[in-house]
């Protein structure tokens, strides 16, 4: 595959409407289950808001859906109801809202498959901190896609002379495929990619907010690989000191990197000869070295590639790779970019 | 001949009913019991795992005895297909209630659990089940030292109505 495919159009595993429909009540369920003018893999969003109208996101357009499941002015459109976002969260949550508490307070809910629900309401504040929300006013669910053989085209570009994985970083606004294309990455990187003369590595997998493995009582719904271990639910500043203390991993992937703690954690792992993998939002690597964790990390060359990705074609078109401990572009080739890149 | 072949025959069936009846009542108080205990572990595995409900009723189908391994193998299932716990908990109740010998107070009393179930945090949860568990060893008291006289009395009861038939038939 070129690389000017990339790279979220290379095997997406279906998720449906009638699979997405059992988490809601019987009106957005219904309505949900007889969409047929809307591809469900081409669908980023279902967005419940009360009194507002049904909404479907996709990667180039909004949908507003009525009774019948057609797409309509907003004003003619399903309205949801405050028994619509009760009943589910009741699913989303398999009437057990107690052992949803820690994800509720962090602000979003995980269903078996990595789909992700963002959840927003009154706040219940306790001790200084954020005990739980209440009167839900709005989900947003972001429909996880997995694509297999998205990272196959971009690996190359990850590796070493000597064919070795190198620490890599990739960085993309919210919603431009970063996850989809570290899962892949992981599972690559985890059974091996005989093309490349790249052997299978041992991956430990730290899944703080569950959307890299989508695990449900122990059991991943991605295929992240037959060399993977995965540390669900876990800080990731704990989780990558843990893997590396009782796993062996030769590589640690992690999603979305932006406390100073994970940063000292990572230090850590790649002082014990791990190589990492990890992404981060920002939407070029100048934006990335003016927030100050990641910056902290690029000066401290624990990254030797990074990659930025882009909606601009689909989610996961690849912009930039580059190496910042030299700012050499490796992709597209033949371009030196600012100095300032170089991260001193 | 035939005569007495009948008042065999009702003898035996009034003591049989008799003997049924009996069975049922001591069968009773070791339901509520069973209930108390599977109530207990339900609580444990909310309060202390934060376990959710359906794989809390896995464990309870696991650790309990029949009927209420079956009850809980259905809940689960339920839960699993996307149904409300509360939802669930009522049908389960509906379809299960044959297999049981609970009369209608302790039924009254098993559906108030099911309202409620799952939807608040764990401590709210926590109170909701020491409350029926208290209201169900209430019951079980009032219930397990007359369930052995009624046992006693109808087991002896079913005989003594068939022997009654038959000197009257004789």
């Amino acid at each position: 595959m070129a690389i000017s495919d990339v790279c979220l159009s290379a095997r997406d595993e279906a998720v449906t409407w009638a699979s997405l429909s059992k988490w809601f009540g019987q009106g957005v369920g219904t309505i949900l289950a007889k969409i047929q003018q809307i591809s469900c893999r081409e669908s980023e969003e279902i967005r419940l808001r009360i009194r507002q109208p049904l909404l479907i996101q996709t990667a180039r357009r909004d949908y507003f859906l009525n009774e019948n499941s057609q797409s309509v002015e907003p004003r003619q459109a399903y309205k949801i109801r405050t028994e619509d976002l009760r009943e589910a969260l009741e699913r989303m949550t398999h009437s057990s809202l107690y052992a949803a508490e820690p994800e509720l307070r962090q602000g979003f809910l995980t269903l078996p498959g990595g789909h992700r629900v963002g959840v927003s309401g009154e706040t219940i504040w306790q001790n200084q901190g954020l005990q739980t929300l209440k009167h839900i006013s709005s989900l947003n669910v972001r429909i996880a896609h997995e694509v297999r053989g998205a990272g196959l085209a971009l690996l190359p570009y990850l590796l070493g002379e000597d064919g070795s994985f190198r620490s890599s970083l990739l960085l993309s606004a919210p919603r431009a495929g970063k996850t989809t294309m570290i899962r892949d990455l992981i599972r690559l990187l985890s059974e091996g990619v005989a093309e490349l003369h790249l052997a299978g590595q041992t991956v430990g997998v730290v899944d703080e907010r569950g959307e890299l493995a989508g695990m449900w009582q122990g059991q991943p719904s991605y295929n992240l690989g037959i060399r993977t271990d995965i540390l669900d639910a876990c800080p990731k500043s704990v989780g990558m000191a843990m893997l590396v203390r009782s796993m062996a991993p030769q590589v640690i992937a992690t999603d979305e990197l932006g406390t100073a703690a994970d940063v000292a954690a990572l230090s850590d792992a790649i002082r014990c000869g791990v190589a990492i993998l990890s992404t981060a939002h920002a939407r070029s690597l100048v934006e990335a070295q003016s927030r100050p964790v990641l910056r902290t990390l690029l000066q401290q060359g624990a990254f030797e590639r990074v990659v930025v990705l882009s909606r601009r074609n689909q989610p996961g078109t690849i912009e930039q790779i580059i190496d910042p401990r030299n700012g050499r572009e490796l992709f597209p080739p033949g371009r030196k970019i600012r100095a300032e890149s170089k991260g001193s | 001949m035939m005569v007495i072949f009948g008042c065999v025959l009702l003898i035996l069936a009034c003591g049989g009913g008799g003997l049924w009846i009996a069975m049922r009542i001591k069968k009773r108080p070791r339901e509520i019991r069973a209930a108390m205990t599977a109530l207990a572990l339900l609580d444990t595995e909310i309060y202390w795992g934060a376990t959710p409900l359906p794989e809390a009723f896995q464990v309870l189908e696991q650790r309990m005895e029949e009927p209420w391994r079956s009850f809980f193998a259905e809940l689960a299932r339920r839960l699993r297909q996307g149904e409300a716990a509360g939802e669930a908990w009522q049908d389960t109740i509906a379809a299960c209630r044959r297999d049981f010998c609970l009369r209608q107070t302790d039924w009254a009393l098993l559906k108030d659990t099911g309202k409620g179930l799952g939807r608040s945090d764990r401590d709210d949860q926590h109170k909701q089940l020491e409350r029926i568990q208290r209201q169900l060893a209430l019951l079980w008291e009032q219930n397990n030292v007359r369930a052995d006289q009624q046992a006693k009395m109808w087991s002896y009861m079913g005989f003594m109505l068939g022997i009654a038939g038959a000197i009257i038939l004789l």
